[in-house]
C-alpha cells in the first residue's frame, strides 16, 4: 500500500527511566511529547481469593487519572490496556497468582493510549515478567483533506477527521489490537496500518537500546 | 551452537541450533519450549549464557523470587503454629514445619515468634502447590539451617546480585571481611541477612551491599573501600 507523500513520518521525542522506584518488580516513566505516564508492575504476587485463576494468572491493569476518581474514558483505556497485557503475558507459567499492573498517568497532550502501551512494555521487560512477545504501539490522526499526521498531540486530534490506535507484536509484526475513531474508509485505514507499522518497528528498536543500556551495568 | 551466545535476547526471540545431550536439553529461567526440535523461545530480557554441555539461561535483572526447589532462602515467619507460615518474597507463603528441625520432636520444638527470620531449605516448590521449608539436610542435620539471631537485619537485593555475592571469585564478601567481623546469610531469593559486633557496622554493610548492587565487578572493590575507610 501506497503511503500517503505529505505524510509526518516523525513522532514525537520518546524519553523513558527505568526502575526508578524500589518497592515494585518492574518500574518505568516514559514521556512521548508532552504526554507522560508512570507504570509499575507487581509480579506474580498473591491473589485475592475471588480473582484466582487456577491455570494461569490473574492480570490485573489499574488506570490512574492524573486526579480523582477513574471515569468512563479512564475505564476504556485501561480495558484496552488490559487486553493488550493479558494477550502478551505467559500467565500460564504462574498459575495461582496475580500480576498487577499501575498505570498513573502524568499528563495528557494527546497519544495516551499507545504511550502507556508502550510503558507497559518496558516495564514488564524491566520486571522481567515471562513475556510470549513485545509489544508496541502507534497512533496517527487523519485531518479532513486527508493527508495523515504520525503520533498526533492533543491540538491535532480536535479537528481531526479520525484518529487510529494500532498495537503491533514482535515476531510477525502482525497486528494485537486496533482502536478507531472518526469516519475513514477502507484504503486510509490499510495506509494508516502500514504508516503505524513502521513507527512501532522503530519504538521495537527503542526498548532493545534501552534494555540493553540498562541491563549493560547490571549483569 | 546458537551463535547469539552472550548476546542480548528478548521475549519472542527464537534460539537454534541447540546442544543437546542424550535428547535433553537443560534450560534455566527464561526460556520456554518451542514446538520446532532444538529450538528454545525466549520469555525474559537478558543475556543469553550457556555452559557445557547443554545448559542455557537468560541473565538479567530480576527482584520478584519465584521458588525453586533445593534453593537456600531466608525467610520471615508470618503466622507461628505447628506449621509456621513463612514469607520468601515469592507469591506464595511458604509452610515450614516445626518438626523439621534438627532434634525436634512434637514435646521439644523450637521457639519460633512472628517476625523471626529463619534460613531454611526449599523441600518442594511445585507452581501448583504451597512450597514447604524445611531447616534440616537430608541426614537430619541442622548445618547452616535454622533460625537466625534476632540481633541481625534483613535487607532486600536483586535475584542476580545475589548470585554475584554468592560467586567464588566475587571480591566483595572478601573485602568486607577485612574490615568487619560479621555474619551473612544469602538467601536465593534476595532477601539478605548481616550481623555485625555494633550496629554501625551492620549499618556500613549495609550500605556497602546496597551500592555494590549498582557497580559492575570490577568496580565493586573501590566501593567497598569507600565504605571501609
Amino acid at each position: 500500500m501506497e503511503v500517503e507523500s505529505n505524510v509526518n513520518l516523525s513522532m514525537r521525542e520518546v524519553n523513558c527511566k527505568l526502575g526508578m522506584f524500589t518497592r515494585p518488580d518492574g518500574s518505568v516513566f516514559i514521556s512521548q511529547g508532552e504526554t507522560a505516564v508512570i507504570v509499575g508492575i507487581y509480579g506474580p504476587i498473591e491473589v485475592k481469593p475471588h480473582k484466582i485463576l487456577i491455570n494461569k494468572a490473574s492480570v490485573e491493569t489499574h488506570y490512574c487519572p492524573k486526579s480523582g476518581m477513574p471515569g468512563i474514558a479512564d475505564k476504556l483505556c485501561e480495558s484496552i490496556l488490559h487486553n493488550v497485557c493479558e494477550a502478551a503475558l505467559a500467565s500460564a507459567l504462574y498459575p495461582r497468582s496475580s500480576i498487577v499492573i499501575i498505570i498513573q498517568e502524568m499528563q495528557n497532550c494527546g497519544g495516551i493510549i499507545p504511550c502507556a502501551i508502550n510503558a507497559c512494555c518496558l516495564a514488564l521487560l524491566n520486571a522481567g515478567t515471562d513475556m510470549k512477545f513485545l509489544f508496541a504501539s502507534a497512533s496517527c490522526g487523519l485531518d479532513d483533506e486527508g493527508n495523515f499526521h504520525l503520533d498526533p498531540d492533543d491540538l491535532f486530534l480536535e479537528t481531526a477527521a479520525a484518529s487510529f490506535i494500532f498495537v503491533f507484536d514482535s515476531i510477525g509484526k502482525g497486528l494485537i489490537a486496533s482502536h478507531t475513531s472518526g469516519s475513514f474508509n477502507l484504503a486510509q485505514y490499510q495506509s494508516a496500518l502500514e504508516l503505524c507499522k513502521k513507527a512501532a518497528e522503530g519504538i521495537f528498536d527503542f526498548y532493545k537500546s534501552t534494555i540493553k543500556k540498562d541491563l549493560k551495568d547490571k549483569i | 551452537m546458537p551463535e547469539n551466545i552472550g548476546e542480548f535476547v528478548f521475549p519472542g526471540d527464537v534460539v537454534r541450533d541447540l546442544k543437546v545431550v542424550n535428547g535433553v536439553i537443560l534450560r534455566g529461567p527464561g526460556l520456554h519450549s518451542h514446538e520446532e526440535p532444538n529450538c528454545l523461545l525466549v520469555t525474559r530480557a537478558g543475556k543469553l549464557c550457556f555452559k557445557p554441555p547443554n545448559v542455557y539461561w537468560v541473565e538479567g535483572h530480576f527482584k520478584r523470587y519465584y521458588p525453586k526447589k533445593g534453593d537456600l532462602v531466608v525467610g520471615i515467619i508470618k503466622k507461628s503454629g505447628n506449621v509456621c507460615k513463612v514469607d520468601i518474597g515469592s507469591s506464595e507463603v511458604a509452610s515450614l514445619s516445626l518438626l523439621s528441625f534438627e532434634g525436634a520432636t512434637k514435646k521439644q520444638k523450637p521457639d519460633l515468634q512472628v517476625g523471626d527470620v529463619v534460613y531454611a531449605k526449599l523441600l518442594s516448590a511445585h507452581r501448583e502447590m504451597e512450597p514447604e521449608l524445611v531447616c534440616v539436610d537430608s541426614y537430619y542435620k541442622a548445618g547452616k539451617l535454622g533460625p537466625l539471631s534476632n540481633d541481625g537485619f534483613v535487607m532486600n537485593v536483586s535475584l542476580n546480585f545475589v548470585n554475584r555475592i554468592l560467586d567464588v571469585n566475587s571480591l566483595l564478601l572478601r573485602a568486607l571481611g577485612q574490615k568487619y567481623v560479621f555474619e551473612i546469610a544469602v538467601g536465593m531469593n534476595g532477601k539478605v541477612w548481616i550481623n555485625g559486633q555494633r550496629t554501625i557496622d551492620v549499618l556500613n554493610l549495609m550500605n556497602a551491599l546496597l551500592a555494590a548492587e549498582r557497580e559492575s565487578n570490577s568496580n565493586i572493590v573501590n566501593v567497598c573501600r569507600r565504605y571501609l575507610t
